[in-house]
């Protein structure tokens, strides 16, 4: 392939733009089937409990016909889960969270199944509630689920070096502590799937709002005891995910799955969204322990982490999410002695899972707060101590991994953020001379009448707005890594008329997948992108290809793409070399609807010539393209190992405003500078930042999932909040594209690095503004002047 | 779930008198209905007795905003979007246009009214401060009559007003400022947009030889209802316009708040941060013209 590309690189309009904002697009729940019934679910109102039986008589009394679905109408498993299989698809020995189902009612009128769930009488004994994880591993906690000896999910210890040595050797010891909240991913649709038994016992069809259709027919299957093939997934266009429509839509797929065998009618179930905050999973919030040892010159030279997670009520994911956490918690830096470990926990909170980051947001809040800290110490600026520390090509990570084989391109997002917001004057001005600002933390119940403010304590009007900017800086371990097998596949059919059909194994879930893969097969065969129809996703069309996380879908499908049209480029030269008879190994150039030779141009036969050509020939066009990354390994008990094949590398800028009388924070700018490797479509990279950014923003200052006695507060999104387009006022992504030798050109990841900076940029904005730091994501109004949240004591909602 | 209800959309003040005197209990007008479908899909109990809805975007009457003997007049049917961008609104009581803008999204601006917002009567409503200040009276219609209130009357407790079930909210009449005075609105949310008042704050000061001649405030969401602060105001006339004052008068309505509030979970917040507020719009718009 030449270097000069026809589209890669260009902005391409997503294909669905259009039907989406004129709303044609068709989601999950604007399917519909003659003669569908809907499901209801049934939770009891406690958090912690022992089922002790379930009583139907009220129900089966009334004349209505209603059909009950509990755990004994699952011939398979009747719990499953990703890594443990812990989560049930109705509960039936306990509640351990209160967003667990019992019973589904199914029938005909949506409105007289939710009149009669009250009348399912369910007899439990509750238990002690566990939600502080500090207490999970306690010899008296509680143990969540029986089958398991403790409350531990999952322990990762990495050890390099000697830490004990290495803090002996240091001019100082920094030690911090930090922690985050749970996060909603906040798709605008809450989930919906709708089940059709197919006639003949060709098994069932599920359309649905689901994230990964592979995982969703594993599920499927499992609980119904069926072969896979039996099950058939079908895609709808997807309102949001951010690695929010896994576990719990396979929990849904496999509901409705059940309930239409056992009627023989299809079946539908769709969530309102108090129903899906209640039961989707969230992001782990973390408590987070760092001492860092460090020389008089800034030189890092140990660092001990300790991390605790909160796995919830469920193990999900939290086995790979704190993975990542362990692999990258030292962030960016070389650090010869690291003793890091991490562990998930499970507590009787909402369960957690993957989320957008995945194990990256918080460590990486941690972790760049302390670095500006050590820096501030030092007498440096946030880039020198960066400067000292960071990965160049050929460091070793924490894991004993040497960067190698790709731009380690660090020092280059840092060096372009630097110099595009003028980032060491405005840090130096912002943080000169910061008088004695209004101080609320010492303030409690106990002192009232200092709540009323003293006249020297009210803040100067020249004083009352504060600028700040602050930097973060990561590297990311792209695609799966050492958690799991890492390949995904593509069908290319090219038809005689030069038009083809795409469909690969990883899904479209908002982020433009169809838009970039289209373009990566139309640049191979050097033809307009609108002449690739890309089709529905279907698990019975297509291998499996793993699921759409990681950040992985333009790395490895994009890679899978290239290789089906290059395989069908090579049959195509074939054709061509026999029809013109040239010499075997010629150089063909396919090239803006055109094929030739590169060295008579003149000569040329359309691309739609030559595919009639081919077919006439009986050459097939139609090719299943795959994509393997390569081998990685990891050391259980070290944590030591090549956990990922390739990196990628950001920085981002944040530059605020924050209102001291307040505690509002003003996002004036972030300047984002990603290196993703080759930026296949302009428009969705940047598309990528303006979303990752936002969503980062939600995670630095606005969002958090919080309960009471184990029951969440925030239902609706009028109470969690996430950010509005008016709340940021500037974004700017800036591309850095590194070479590297995997995937389609070198094209990388971008989804999952644009929100994992952001909100340590921010926290340190607003200690460049304000001169305090804050250790506990979000930096609401209240963690500004109070350094603590406040919240009601009753979840009572407005006037209701 | 919605419950069972008559819905009427009369197109005469005359149709609407007599659907209010002929249904009585369980009769509700909607206007914008921001609140009440909301509120349906809540099962909120305020709403779970109607049977009957009386629809009043189809009277004309009710979509006026005009000047009339002296008065500001504004419909019952007036949304916020409407008053944003009116001239008599922007020209008389700019701070009532200001704290509109900040209602919501464009959707719910679109849909919801200023009648509909103080009738809730929820505690952050944002027109309560300024209508407060502008010393807003309610005209109030019913099947026998008509009848008006200030607007601090009738408010009573947290979602609750003097209105019958027999009457409907017809007019906010508000008297034309006889003088140029200073003034702001200030509502803090947690964010920029669609965001529910944490306070809400406005202030009407008149200057006279460098002291102050009249001072009008209330606030928003810091008390159970939007509330003026009379003594305040009384306290500070004929007082010296001076940093040292704004400050006196801050401190004062901190008072003033703990006093009607006593200490609740969100005081360590917003106490202190309404005298902030207070003093840091005092001096942003009043400073400086002693």
């Amino acid at each position: 392939m030449n270097n000069s590309f026809n589209i890669i690189g260009q902005s391409v309009i997503r294909q669905d733009a259009l039907e989406k904002v004129t709303g044609k697009a068709k989601f999950a729940d604007d399917y519909n089937e003659p003669g569908q019934l809907y499901g209801v679910m049934v939770r009891v109102p406690t958090v912690h409990a022992v089922i002790k039986e379930i009583d139907y008589s009220e129900i089966l009394g009334d004349s209505s016909q209603v059909i009950i679905i509990d755990s004994n109408d699952i011939k398979g498993l009747k719990k499953v889960g990703p890594i443990r299989q812990d989560q049930p698809i109705f509960a039936y020995d306990k509640v351990v969270t209160p967003g667990d189902v019992v019973v589904m009612l199914v029938g005909k009128s949506e409105f007289e199944l939710k009149s009669l769930v009250k009348k399912v009488k369910v007899k439990y004994t509750e238990l002690h509630v566990l939600s502080d994880t500090s207490k999970s591993l306690e010899p008296d906690a509680p143990i969540i689920h029986p089958q398991y000896e403790d409350n531990l999910i999952v322990h990762y210890p990495l050890r390099k070096g000697d830490v004990e040595k290495g803090f002996q050797d240091s001019d100082f010891i920094h030690e911090e502590a930090y922690s985050t909240q749970f996060i909603e991913h906040a798709y605008l649709e809450p989930e919906a799937a709708l089940a059709i038994p197919l006639e003949g016992d060709k098994g069932i069809k599920i359309i649905g709002s689901i994230q990964n259709p592979f995982t969703a027919r594993k599920v499927v299957a499992q609980v119904l005891d069926w072969p896979l093939t039996k099950v058939r997934i079908v895609q709808a266009e997807l309102g949001g995910s951010f690695g929010g429509k896994d576990d719990s839509m396979n929990i849904m797929a496999a509901r409705a799955a059940v309930a239409a065998i056992k009627t023989g009618k299809p079946v539908k179930i769709h969530y309102t969204r108090e129903e899906s905050i209640l039961e989707s999973y969230k992001r782990h919030p973390y408590k987070m322990k760092y001492k860092v040892g460090c020389k008089k010159d800034g030189k890092i030279i140990a660092m001990k982490i300790d991390i605790l997670a909160d796995g919830g009520a469920y193990a999900s994911q939290s086995p790979f999410v704190t993975w990542r956490s362990v692999v990258q918690a030292t962030g960016p830096y070389e650090v010869e002695n690291v003793w890091t470990d991490v562990r998930a926990v499970y507590t009787n909170n909402p369960y957690t899972g993957a989320m957008r980051g995945f194990g990256s947001p918080q460590i990486i809040f941690a972790q760049e707060s302390i670095m500006d800290e050590i820096a501030i110490k030092l007498g440096l600026t946030p880039e020198e101590i960066r400067k000292i520390n960071g990965f160049k090509s050929g460091s070793i990570t924490a894991s004993g991994q040497k960067l190698e084989n790709h731009d380690v391109n660090l020092f280059k997002v840092l060096d372009k953020a630097i110099e595009e917001t003028n980032f060491v004057s405005k840090w130096k001005e912002y943080g000169k001379n910061r008088s004695n600002s209004f101080q609320l933390d010492k303030i409690s119940e106990s002192n009232a009448e200092r709540l009323i403010i003293k006249k020297k304590d009210f803040i100067r009007p020249n004083d009352l707005l504060r600028k700040g900017i602050g930097l973060s800086i990561s590297y990311r371990g792209c695609s799966l890594g050492a958690e799991g097998i890492d390949a995904a596949a593509a069908y290319l059919s090219v038809q005689n008329d030069g038009s083809a059909y795409l469909l690969s194994g990883l899904a479209e879930n908002g982020q433009g997948l169809r838009t970039t893969f289209s373009i990566i097969a139309a640049e191979v065969l050097g033809i307009s992108t609108d002449k690739i129809y890309y089709l529905e996703t279907d698990t019975g069309l297509v291998p499996d290809s793993g699921p759409t996380v990681a950040s992985r879908s333009t790395l490895m499908g994009g890679g899978a793409v290239k290789s089906a049209a290059e395989i069908i480029i090579r049959r195509l030269e074939d054709v061509l070399t026999k029809e013109w008879n040239l010499k075997i190994n010629s150089e063909i150039n396919f090239k803006n609807e055109y094929v030739y030779t590169k060295d008579n141009p003149d000569r040329r036969i359309s691309f739609k010539e030559l595919c009639l050509l081919a077919y006439q020939k009986g050459i097939i066009l139609a090719a299943m393209g795959w994509y393997k990354g390569p081998d990685v390994n990891w050391d259980e008990h070290t944590g030591q190992g090549s956990a990922y094949f390739t990196y990628v590398y950001g920085c981002q800028v944040a530059e605020v405003t924050v209102n001291m009388a307040t505690g509002q924070i003003y996002i004036d700018k972030i300047t984002a500078v990603h290196d993703p490797g080759k930026v296949i479509n302009l428009l969705g990279a940047e598309g990528q930042v303006y979303g990752g950014v936002t969503q980062g923003a939600g995670y630095g200052i606005w969002e958090q999932i919080t309960t009471d006695s184990g029951n969440i507060r925030e239902l609706n999104l009028d109470q969690y909040l996430i950010p509005t387009s008016k709340d940021l006022k500037e974004i700017k992504p800036i591309f850095i594209e590194g070479k590297d030798s995997f995937g389609a050109w070198g094209a990388k990841s971008l989804g999952e690095p644009t929100l994992e900076l952001t909100s340590a940029a921010i926290a340190n904005a607003v200690r460049n503004a304000t001169g305090k730091r804050f250790y506990n994501l979000p930096i609401n109004l209240e963690e500004v002047l109070l350094r603590r949240k406040l919240f009601p004591t009753d979840l009572k909602r407005g006037s209701a | 779930m919605i419950p069972q209800f008559e819905y009427y959309k009369p197109k005469l003040l005359e149709e609407l008198r007599k659907c209010l005197g002929e249904f009585k209990n369980g009769t509700r007008i909607l206007a914008g209905g921001t609140d009440i479908v909301p509120g349906f899909i809540q099962e909120s109990k305020r709403f779970s007795s109607i049977n009957h809805l009386i629809d009043i975007n189809a009277i004309a009457d009710l979509k006026k905003i005009k000047i009339d003997d002296g008065f500001v007049q504004i419909g019952s049917a007036v949304t916020f979007s409407d008053i944003i961008t009116n001239e008599i609104v922007l020209k008389n009581c700019p701070l009532l246009a200001k704290a509109a803008q900040t209602v919501g999204s464009v959707q719910i601006r679109n849909k919801a009214t200023i009648v509909g917002n103080f009738v809730n009567n929820a505690p952050c409503a944002d027109s309560v401060p300024p209508l407060l200040i502008y010393n807003a009276e309610i005209k109030i219609i019913s099947s026998s009559g008509e009848r008006v209130v200030t607007l601090g009357e009738f408010l009573l407790n947290p979602y609750e007003t003097q209105l019958k079930t027999d009457e409907c909210v017809t007019e906010i009449l508000i008297p034309i400022p006889s003088h140029n005075y200073f003034g702001d609105f200030y509502k803090l949310g947690r964010r920029s947009a669609v965001s529910i008042s944490r306070i809400s704050l406005a202030f009407l000061l008149l200057p006279e030889d460098g002291k102050i001649k009249e001072l009008r405030i209330a606030s928003g969401a810091i008390t159970p209802i939007g509330k003026r602060f009379y003594e305040i105001e009384k306290a500070f006339i004929e007082k010296e316009i001076s940093s040292d004052t704004f400050k006196k008068i801050a401190i004062m309505l901190g008072e003033k708040n703990l006093e009607t509030t006593g200490l609740r979970w969100s005081t360590a917040y917003k106490l202190p941060v309404v005298q902030q507020l207070l003093y840091q719009l005092l001096e942003r718009n009043v400073n400086g013209t002693k």
